[in-house]
């Protein structure tokens, strides 16, 4: 017999980045805090070794206000604004 | 098995399937298209049948679901509850429950994604829950209802094959609870000494809307207590433990107040807003019951508003009284049920149009 699948394409399925940054020298590097305990020590290691090893201009530290909730559009767009690269991720 | 190559991308593929039942519930499983349980087999018919309960078209996205954002059209919502079992006059209920979950605050994206036990609550209210034969009496949360049984599992079917959650794959449940497979009642109106949830939102009482709250389990309370003072007080001594999202986030905890509780806590003079009030304030639980990496997440979540948060800080369950939310169902007996929520989710009501 024939059925209908019930299920539908995900979405997003064929993004792209957008461009690649290339050479981290110079840039600005931005982190989102997921507010989990552990991040923030994460993040200040690897700000370090960005500076140091990497000659990374400047880093940027953002915290969403809970782990389970998207960061907040002003955080987005001021990181957009001031950030060659963004890295958001879960560590614990 | 083979897509029908003509059909837009917003309409459904047909597929080539077993004409053995047994055999086609198997077929259904390897794709993981279903909870676990056996589906009814959606069938061209059996969805045009379905789709004769809106006015909609098939191809209308009625909103797009997370983690995946798979687009809910009208005849994805449709064949999902035909797997469910729902019957035809349930469809409109199942569209505005999209509708409603696909709302930012309602933060669907964390629901379905986080490691907690979270069910999506169908709470029913108005004329569409007496002719459905949504239960919102005896045993309302449990089995034996279709109208209960069968919204639910479709509302969890859309979850999971529109949104793509699947468990142990974008669904990262710990556990999981029962309520996965489907939480859905109805207020019981009739026995509610107070404005139910939709005349409470807004709404007018003719008015049939449904309401998704994010509901982390059900915690029984069963308490003989015969006055106001009493009840109030184990209620909100059984609210406050140490491993709640609510006091960490600040969120939106629930009570389904069974009809005898309401009637001891309306008799005490007082309003629905009364109890949240005196649930709010005798619910305070010491920061100091919870462990260190808590309290240093409630710094981080609740810090705007509460300042330094130490071991003598008293948290309140939710950001403010009226968050916390009541409704009245249930069968005789003395019973209340607590329900915790995720605590980064508000619930989200929308009207029900059967037009």
């Amino acid at each position: 017999m024939q059925v209908y699948d019930p299920t539908a394409p995900v979405a997003g399925a064929t993004q792209n980045l957008r461009r690649t940054v290339g050479d981290l020298r110079g840039k600005v590097i931005g982190f989102i805090d997921n507010t989990k305990p552990n991040f923030k020590l994460l993040v200040d290691d690897l700000g370090e070794l960005l500076t140091e090893r990497y000659g990374v201009k400047a880093v940027i530290k953002q915290v969403k206000r809970s782990v389970a909730t998207p960061a907040a559009a002003n955080v987005l767009d001021d990181l957009a604004t001031q950030c060659d690269l963004v890295i958001t991720g879960s560590g614990d | 098995m083979s897509a029908s190559a003509t059909q837009p991308l917003t309409r459904a593929a047909l597929v080539e399937a077993p004409d053995d039942l047994d055999e086609l519930i198997e077929f259904f499983h390897a794709r993981r298209w279903s909870d676990g349980l056996p589906i009814v087999p959606p069938t061209r018919e059996r969805v045009a049948r379905m789709l004769s309960g809106t006015a909609r078209k098939p191809e209308e996205v009625i909103a797009k679901i997370a983690p995946g954002f798979g687009e809910a059209t009208v005849e994805r919502i449709a064949i999902n509850a035909v797997m469910a079992g729902c019957r035809v006059d349930y469809l409109p209920l199942l569209i505005a429950a999209t509708q409603a979950m696909a709302e930012p605050q309602f933060n669907l994206q964390g629901i379905q994604a986080t490691t907690n036990p979270v069910a999506v609550w169908l709470l029913v209210n108005g004329p569409i829950a007496e002719q459905l034969g949504v239960n919102g009496g005896m045993n309302c949360l449990g089995q034996g209802t279709v109208a209960n049984a069968t919204l639910g599992r479709a509302l969890r079917l859309i979850l999971q094959n529109i949104g793509g959650a699947l468990p142990g794959d974008m669904d990262r449940a710990t556990h999981g609870q029962p309520g996965k497979f489907s939480f859905c009642c109805a207020e019981n109106e009739a026995q509610s000494p107070w404005d139910a949830l939709h005349v409470e939102r807004g709404y007018k009482r003719n008015q049939s809307t449904v309401t998704v709250i994010a509901a982390a389990g059900t915690h029984n309370l069963n308490t003989h207590a015969d006055n106001a003072d009493e009840l109030i007080k184990v209620i909100a001594d059984t609210m406050a433990f140490p491993a709640s999202n609510d006091y960490w986030i600040g969120g939106e905890p629930w009570l389904v107040l069974g009809p005898q509780h309401a009637a001891i806590l309306a008799a005490g003079g007082l309003s629905k807003l009364d109890v949240k009030r005196r649930l709010w304030e005798e619910s305070k639980l010491s920061a100091g019951r919870m462990c260190a990496k808590e309290v240093l997440r409630t710094q981080s979540t609740r810090g705007a508003a509460l300042g330094t948060i130490t071991s003598e800080t008293m948290l309140t369950v939710a950001q403010q009284a009226e968050d916390i939310g009541i409704v009245v169902a249930g069968g005789p007996g003395t019973h209340t049920v607590y329900v915790a929520s995720f605590g980064d989710a508000r619930a989200v009501t929308r009207e029900v149009l059967t037009a």
